[in-house]
């Protein structure tokens, strides 16, 4: 079935044309060349294609084309023009928090939503909070520190 | 070829695609028999981008939450977040909704999706199984309720008539206060059950008063059997116990797991050891 609708995508209004059932995650990466965005799984099992939608942590993966009408979209390319990004970019890297990388644009975003709703998560939380994003190198301790630095760091920007 | 009679649906004025009433979206099942769209967690895993999609989430009726003396009446389209972040919904369906796969799965994934797509591993359809929970069901030609277990009659198989929205689920309150709800399964997020067990128990002046349990991940559909907990009931604890592996029997006659990843008679085991340790649990805490 096709369609066309209208969203917002990384802040800019964006009409698309076609099947209503097309995933996000290809849309993205195919025919927008978000390659940022990153295809693990296409099941919703290792959250390295997470982008926010309305401001809500979501599988692109998982979201149907013709979910979209209305809707904002932001992706990695999106979110790494906030100071919020500056914040984490910086955690990540004072602990040497990335090795591949192949994760860490889903794990951004999954710590975003995970400040949004609460600014100052315990240890727990922040693990629970990136329980969607599989990462395959590092061993999650340095990741979930960072952002426990970042929320501290961030002071008033969550 | 162009077929000039299929119209694109065009998302802007949003009527076909995602329409903004329950009359809407009624009108164009009924007519076109589409397919139900609420969170996408279990269609979007098929890769098929020419399924004829109805996006739910602009209905309101799908949406709501209320309560009367007798029910919780909760909305086909709340997500588990939704249900997360409420404090009036029942316990022991926030602890269910907490413990499934990861935040953004829990984001969009919705209550109604879960039942209707008929997978035994549900673990809210669990719950709600458990509590005997009502469905509601709404077509363009008028509404009926059943119970949940009229609905689920198989893997991948209800009772919807392809014109009907499941549009509310009514959850019983009178027997909510104890409860246990428990997931045997392998990795903790993401894990969909290997086995899961709800558990429901009631008692008072030491005669057992409810007594309801529910397993999942085990057979074709979600297993509640009513009469063989009925053994249970209006008995004192001194009974229940005489007669607690009378019931235990019972219900190793009744469960008759399939194959799967993990063995059927490992399956079988931990359902009964769930049992007894749950009834045992309570007549403890009774005496
Ligand atoms: C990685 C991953 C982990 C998961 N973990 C769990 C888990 O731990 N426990 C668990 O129970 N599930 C789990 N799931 C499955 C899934 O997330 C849930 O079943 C979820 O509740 C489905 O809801 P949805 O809104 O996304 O459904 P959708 O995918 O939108 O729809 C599912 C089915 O229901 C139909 N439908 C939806 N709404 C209605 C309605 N109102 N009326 C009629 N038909 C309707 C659709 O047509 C479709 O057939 C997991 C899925 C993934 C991808
Ligand atoms: S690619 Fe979407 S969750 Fe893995
Ligand atoms: S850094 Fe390689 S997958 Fe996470």
């Amino acid at each position: 079935m096709r369609c066309e609708i209208e969203f917002t995508l990384n802040g800019a209004t964006t009409q698309w044309a076609g099947e209503a059932g097309r995933k996000l995650l290809d849309v993205l990466r195919d025919e927008f060349a978000l390659v940022g965005v990153k295809c693990g799984c296409r099941e919703g099992e290792c959250g390295a294609c997470s982008v926010l939608m309305d401001g809500v942590l979501v599988n692109s993966c998982l979201v149907a084309m013709g979910r979209l009408q209305g809707c904002e979209v932001l992706t990695i390319e999106g979110y790494r023009l906030t100071e919020r990004f500056k914040v984490l970019d910086r955690a990540l890297a004072n602990r040497s928090a990335v090795q591949c990388g192949y994760c860490i644009p889903g794990m951004v975003l999954a710590a975003e939503a995970l400040l949004a709703a609460c600014p100052r998560p315990s240890d727990a939380e922040v693990r629970r909070g990136l329980s969607g994003n599989l990462c395959r190198c590092t061993g999650y301790n340095a990741i979930a520190g960072a952002i426990l630095d970042a929320s501290k760091e961030g002071e008033g920007l969550w | 070829m162009v077929n000039s009679m299929v119209q694109t649906p065009k998302g802007k004025e949003g009527d076909t695609l995602a329409p903004k009433t329950l009359e809407a979206a009624l009108a164009s099942l009924a007519q076109e028999g589409a397919i139900p769209y609420a969170g996408g967690t279990d269609l979007m895993v098929a890769e098929d981008e020419r399924r004829p999609f109805l996006f739910l989430h602009n209905i309101a009726e799908l949406q709501g939450f209320s309560e009367d003396d007798e029910y919780y009446r909760l909305g086909a389209g709340l997500t588990y977040t939704r249900i997360m972040n409420d404090k009036r919904m029942p316990a022991l369906l926030v602890e269910a909704a907490s413990q499934i796969a990861a935040p953004a799965i829990r984001n969009a994934g919705t209550i109604g999706g879960n039942i209707a797509n008929a997978s035994p591993k549900a673990d809210s359809a669990l719950v709600l199984v458990a509590t005997d929970s009502l469905v509601r069901l709404v077509s363009a030609a008028g509404e009926r309720v059943i119970p949940i277990g009229q609905f689920l009659v198989g893997r991948q198989k209800t009772t919807r008539r392809p014109d009907e929205l499941l549009v509310e689920i009514l959850m019983p309150k009178r027997w909510l206060a104890d409860y246990r709800f428990t997931k045997v399964g392998g990795r903790k997020a993401l894990a969909i059950s290997r086995v899961s067990f709800a558990g429901l128990f009631a008692a008072e002046s030491g005669v057992i008063q409810h007594l309801a349990l529910a397993f999942g991940a085990v057979e074709d559909t979600i297993v509640r059997r009513p009469q063989i907990d009925g053994l249970l009931i209006g008995k004192s604890v001194e009974e229940a116990r005489a007669l607690s592996e009378e019931w235990l029997a019972a219900w190793d006659a009744a469960i008759t797991p399939l194959r799967g990843r993990v063995s059927a008679r490992y399956r079988k085991q931990v359902c009964l050891n769930l049992a007894a340790a749950f009834l045992k649990s309570r007549l403890e805490s009774t005496d």
